[in-house]
């Protein structure tokens, strides 16, 4: 092999990406030729570099809960190219359910009560995130949120200050929820959003339970007469170390 | 019907909103026009769904999402090759004091941004395919669209440029 021919394949030799010949070609040109060896250096540093310098960005809640608000509405629409494939479904009586929110489409399970429960939360959690529908009362101190609730609604929720936590209080706001008016107070980590619902509940004291659905985690428990759940897109762990604080 | 569709998009596609979103931040360079772009890549995808049979659905994806990119740049006419990257960059430069192999390690970062960010498009996305997604050059050919050789003389002259401008920063410091 020529050291022409070796510098112009050294870049798919690093990435291995050439054929097992030639790249056999390659690594054996490289093992006489101090040269190229030192080209074969630099591609290695240079890679290495670019990945050290590059970030992977995450996409914003929002933006996510804005894209299943989107498709939810584009397959509730029937196409305008399929019509004659709907006239028959319409002849036999079948009645296309409505995907208007995102709700249709975050269904956990039809299941049980409870799974009924926290699917409605999650529909909940994702339309708040619809850009204006986060917040009733904004703001960072505990002492402007719980009196915002006062007169509002039948429970007075705990708002602790959780900032030295690292979960800093964004507000509150009120809600409905399975057939519950809930209090809504609303915490952040990092560019995460934590929606701590609360409603009046009779029953027994339960121990927080947690559940995952489409990337969401979701804690629920039960405490003095108040039923609460706490959820969002942040990771268990750190959902959970929030639970642990706002139950203590 | 409807719901499984919903369903399958879900599960196959929607797991790489995150490179959807990087790919966009880094080819159009604001955060603003790249969700804009990938929501509106997202939506198109929807409704090509029906479209994709088998393959690896994050490229299928990602070509999408290059391709309202190109889409959303022709149809705003902002580019902005000229303007250096990232201020965070240009911050971390400027707050940092503490050491200096920190700070030259961090020069060098943020050397290695700028002449990222100064690459033509067509190099840029390339590099970012490659060194931040891990796709393959096969994988690289399908969302950009060109023969995998075209694939790989401009990775390497992406690289080679960038190399050109470290070594000018280096020899600078």
């Amino acid at each position: 092999m020529q050291c022409a021919e070796c510098r112009d394949a050294l870049d798919a030799f690093f990435d291995s990406e050439l054929q097992p010949r030639e790249h056999a070609l390659v690594r054996d040109h490289l093992a006489t030729c101090l040269d190229c060896a030192r080209h074969s250096e630099e591609v290695a540093t240079v890679s290495r570099r670019i990945q050290e310098s590059l970030v992977p960005h995450r996409a914003p809640d929002v933006l996510k809960a804005r894209i299943r608000a989107a498709i939810a509405e584009d397959a509730a629409r029937p196409r305008r190219r399929s019509r004659w494939h709907w006239l028959p479904l319409a002849a036999a009586g079948l009645v296309i359910a409505a995907v208007s929110s995102a709700a249709t489409l975050l269904a956990v399970h039809r299941g049980s009560a409870a799974d009924q429960v926290a699917t409605a939360v999650l529909e909940s959690h994702v339309r708040s995130l619809l850009p204006g529908h986060l917040l009733d009362v904004a703001s960072n101190n505990q002492h402007n949120v719980k009196p915002w609730f006062d007169g509002r609604i039948d429970l007075s929720p705990s708002v602790p200050s959780l900032d030295s936590a690292g979960f800093p209080l964004a507000g509150g706001r009120l809600d409905y929820v399975a057939s519950h008016p809930a209090a809504v107070v609303v915490y952040t980590r990092r560019q995460h959003v934590i929606n701590v619902y609360s409603w009046a509940e009779p029953g027994a004291d339960a121990a927080p339970v947690t559940a995952e659905s489409h990337g969401y985690h979701l804690v629920s428990w039960r405490n003095g007469g108040v039923e609460f759940w706490a959820v969002s897109d942040l990771n268990i762990g750190e959902l959970a170390q929030l639970v642990a604080l706002l139950r203590r | 019907m409807v719901s499984a569709q919903v369903e399958r998009f879900e599960t196959l596609i929607l797991p790489h909103l995150d490179d959807a979103y990087t790919l966009a931040r880094y080819l159009l360079r604001d955060e603003h026009d790249a969700q804009d772009a990938v929501q509106d890549a997202a939506l198109r995808a929807f409704r090509f769904f029906g479209g994709f049979r088998d393959g690896d659905p994050r490229a299928w994806f990602l070509a999408i999402v290059r391709n309202c990119c190109r889409t959303w740049q022709r149809r705003h006419r902002r580019d902005r090759l000229s303007i250096p990257l990232a201020d965070d960059h240009a911050a971390e430069l400027a707050a940092d004091s503490a050491s200096d192999t920190l700070a030259m390690e961090r020069s060098e970062r943020a050397a290695i941004a700028r002449a990222i960010d100064a690459l033509p498009p067509e190099f840029r996305e390339v590099i970012v395919l490659r060194e931040l997604q891990g796709l393959s050059y096969a994988e690289i050919s399908g969302v950009i669209g060109v023969p995998v050789g075209t694939v790989m003389s401009r990775l390497s002259r992406a690289r080679r440029r960038i190399a050109a401008a470290l070594g000018q920063t280096l020899e600078a410091s």
